[in-house]
């Protein structure tokens, strides 16, 4: 009875998955020479766009190697690794949900690399030898400047008092991830609820209050912001939030004042990979001066080395607050277990007003 | 003869050499038996922190791993008389401080089946589960070894009881390294310390060796023929070594002292005779009167040069056997024999000699194979001498006496050997002295002045007693006392 219900509940969020038309379908993006003898596949939970200029870089730097990148969300990118795990598919799998990546690596899924770049890289930054983070980014809120009432908020307290005192106005126009969808969203919700449970409970329960709209990725709450529909997103990863607020004046990245979750995004090759070795040269590339610098200069991500930060750049995570950095070790194992995930996501919909079944 | 010796030394120098390579090295013996008695000590002392390290780490690790499993426990509960469990953060913080390990986990109850954590993890404590009772074990599992810790629990409350399992695993990297390291560590000492212990065993036979090369150069610096102890200072544990070194030079002393009297008796021995027969050779030549001068004369002193010629050879004789019964003395060992077949060989070989001169020899014993310790040729060399003396202070005195008898008794303990002879005897004060070399109580007796000497040193030598005895009415009597052999006795 509970073994059906656990793959119950895999087979559910399959079925959700698919019904968003986005699983295992998607069709690669190509990289680099056509002629080239290698193939190096990447699955990645990750905007092509942030992405796009380090795979150009790479290939120019490797001609002989083709890159074909797959976008996939973070809760399907671990069912698949886990589904293919006899013939995996990519030979690299990139992804901002750390906890799902750890338990692929705890339980196995993973196979171990090691080079000189990924030793140099620091001990709280990677797992086994086996997960190795490469950016580490603020989770911020976004506003709409003009579309929102009253002053804006810098914390969460004052997120709180806005949306009391602006019923009307906040209704249904604030955007968040559904937990149940996107494997990062749940992270860090179950991140808010650990750093600070009671303010994670008021906020829940004001979201739900006001019809909080659910979403599965990032870029879409943002355009929803952009727009105008929503007046502010909460939880956004700070890379793409930060890209968009430096290109429209409609919007503003806010880092909670309170505290400031900080992400990392992490990477593994699969055990039983193709191509490993090259899924390692492009590892060493990600971790790279050249990379890292590139990520820092074009505000594509926020690079791991904080050798590579400088107090001048613009990029650089100044939180106003205390960042609540996720830990890369065994602890991400607790949010994902069975029964407390169960739990959460029930509260979550209970506190949303959602169903089980939609 | 020191000449000699020195010869034989350089002649050999060449395979001096090559007995000493081979010979066994005390130092070597002793440095290699120190070498394996700290080897097998440190071998020992590995294996022992291998062993130690080992459970040092699980020590450790497992209370890292209590510590989670009990957090865990905690927070089992019952809601809506279903089993819920809320694990802590902190539990898996715990866990984290083993760095590198994998953790799995389930959390089952007998009634309610499966909770949480890894389904297809079926881990069974080695021993019979107790309830409340912390157990942990090594098992298997996806693929590397796991220490789990184990738990089982009632849960009550007034509608239901559920008993509730909680196994928590971790893998052992940190375990293997701390140990690892700890046996690093332990074994570089030991190493160290079995080291320095054998550079102290080299160092110290080295120390220990040193009073024997005193010794030795002490001995190699001396001037030829002296003989003296050595005076120097040694340790104790050589003082033995010392002492028997000082023992044989005194034998070797004695030895000498022995040849040099040996040397001085046959100068003397040899003198008289041979002055004599000068003496009567010189008669011979100058006297030429008629009275002398005669064919009858001449013959008898031809006569009495023969007969002191005889007296020579007997002397000569005597000498001989003397050395070679003092050589057997001091290289013999004495053995069980016959005491009578000695005797009887002596009785023989002087029988005939005894006739000659108008005695009578006779044998009184009744004895069976009388055993004795010592040396057969030694004791017929002794009693030929008795005999002869016997025989000879026999044909002294007013009444020629006729008869010597030889009597051989057995007593608690020793055999009696007795040589009666009726002749003159012996005055009480010169019985005393006639065992000393060159003492002759009768001048006008043809007799060296040796043998009783010999004699005496013989009877000395088989830890025999000697006796001079008048016989009744008149003459001497030489008793002779031997310790009887037992086996297993005298032997010890």
């Amino acid at each position: 009875m509970r073994r059906f219900l656990v793959w119950g509940s895999v087979a559910l969020i399959a079925f959700l998955s698919v019904a968003t038309g986005k699983l295992w379908a998607t069709e690669p993006v190509w990289f680099g020479n056509v002629s080239a003898s290698r193939v190096l596949y990447i699955n990645s939970a990750m905007d092509l766009a942030s992405f796009e200029p380090i795979l150009t870089e790479f290939v120019a730097l490797h001609p002989d190697v083709r890159v074909a990148y797959r976008d996939v969300n973070t809760l399907e990118l671990y069912y698949q690794t886990i589904k293919e795990q006899n013939k995996p598919q990519a030979s690299l799998v990139v992804s901002s949900a750390m906890d799902l990546h750890l338990k692929l690596v705890n339980d196995g899924y993973a196979q171990t690399y090691q080079s000189s770049l990924t030793d140099r890289l620091p001990a709280n930054f990677k797992w086994r030898n086996q997960l190795f983070a490469f950016s580490l980014e603020p989770i911020v809120m976004l506003v709409n400047k003009k579309a929102f009432p009253g002053a804006l908020p810098d914390d969460r307290q004052s997120l709180l008092q806005t949306i009391r005192q602006n019923e009307k106005e906040m209704t249904k126009r604030i955007g968040t991830y559904d937990i149940r969808k996107s494997g990062v969203g749940y992270l860090l919700a179950s991140q808010d609820a650990r750093q600070a449970d009671v303010t994670w409970g008021r906020l829940l329960e004001a979201f739900g209050s006001h019809d909080v709209q659910t979403y599965c990725c990032t870029h879409e709450i943002i355009d929803d912001v952009a727009s105008g529909k929503l007046v502010l997103g909460y939880n956004l990863l700070g890379s793409y939030a930060s890209q968009r607020a430096r290109d429209d004046d409609r919007l503003k990245m806010i880092l909670p004042k309170d505290y400031t979750l900080m992400l990392m995004r992490v990477a593994l090759i699969p055990k039983g990979a193709p191509n490993t070795e090259d899924a390692g040269v492009f590892l060493d590339f990600l971790l790279s001066d050249k990379a890292q610098k590139m990520m820092q200069t074009q505000g594509l991500l926020f690079p791991i080395r904080p050798d590579l930060n400088s107090q001048n750049d613009p990029y650089v995570v100044n939180a106003p607050g205390p960042t609540g950095v996720i830990e890369l070790d065994q602890q991400l194992l607790v949010g994902r277990d069975y029964a407390k995930q169960k739990r959460f996501i029930r509260n979550w919909e209970m506190a949303l007003e959602i169903s089980e079944e939609e | 003869m020191w000449q000699k010796s020195l010869n034989h030394q350089s002649l050999s120098e060449e395979e001096e050499k090559n007995a000493l390579r081979k010979a066994p090295s005390l130092r070597f013996r002793f440095i290699l038996a120190g070498v394996l008695v700290i080897g097998i000590i440190a071998g020992l002392a590995i294996n022992l922190i291998f062993d130690y390290s080992q459970k040092l780490a699980d020590l450790s690790y497992d209370r890292l791993l209590r510590s989670a499993l009990l957090q865990m426990d905690e927070n089992v509960g019952l809601m809506r008389n279903e089993v819920s469990i809320d694990i802590p953060w902190s539990a898996f913080a715990t866990l984290a401080q083993a760095e590198e390990d994998r953790v799995f986990y389930k959390v089952e109850s007998i009634e309610q089946g499966f909770i949480t954590g890894y389904q297809d993890l079926d881990s069974v404590p080695p021993k019979p589960p107790q309830l409340d009772q912390i157990q942990f074990y090594n098992q298997k599992y996806s693929g590397e070894m796991v220490r789990f810790a184990w738990i089982e629990r009632h849960l009550t409350d007034p509608e239901t009881a559920q008993t509730v399992r909680i196994v928590l695993g971790q893998t052992r990297l940190s375990r293997e390294e701390m140990a690892s390291a700890v046996t690093q560590k332990a074994v570089e000492v030991v190493v160290f310390i079995a080291l320095v212990a054998i550079t102290l065993i080299i160092i110290g036979s080295h120390l220990v060796l040193r009073p024997l090369h005193r010794i030795e150069r002490a001995l190699e610096e001396r001037i030829m023929g002296d003989l003296t102890p050595i005076d120097i200072n040694t340790p104790k544990e050589t003082h033995h070594l010392k002492v028997a070194i000082n023992h044989f030079m005194a034998r070797l002393q004695k030895n000498l002292e022995q040849l040099e009297n040996y040397t001085a008796d046959a100068a003397h021995q040899l003198r008289t005779p041979l002055a004599s027969l000068k003496a009567l050779a010189e008669n011979a030549r100058d006297n030429t009167s008629a009275d002398y001068g005669s064919p009858e004369k001449q013959r008898e002193a031809l006569n009495n040069i023969v007969k002191q010629c005889d007296t020579l050879s007997q002397t000569v004789t005597l000498l001989l056997n003397q050395a070679v019964v003092s050589h057997r003395l001091q290289t013999h060992r004495l053995e069980p024999i016959d005491l009578l077949e000695a005797i009887q060989a002596s009785c023989r070989e002087q029988a005939v000699t005894a006739l000659h001169q108008g005695v009578r020899l006779s044998l009184d014993c009744e004895l069976q194979d009388p055993l004795i310790l010592g040396d057969s040729f030694s004791i017929q060399q002794m009693m030929q001498n008795l005999i002869e003396n016997a025989v000879r202070y026999s044909g002294l005195g007013v009444e020629h006496a006729t008869e010597v008898i030889v009597q051989l008794n057995e007593f608690d303990g020793f055999y009696r050997v007795k040589v009666i002879d009726y002749g003159s005897g012996i005055p009480d004060i010169e019985k005393e002295r006639v065992f000393e070399r060159f003492y002759r109580g009768r001048y006008d007796i043809a007799g060296s002045g040796v043998g009783l000497a010999m004699v005496k040193d013989i009877v000395d030598h088989h830890s025999a007693r000697i006796q001079i005895l008048d016989t009744e009415p008149k003459g001497t009597t030489f008793q002779v006392d031997f310790a009887k052999f037992t086996f297993g006795v005298n032997e010890a």
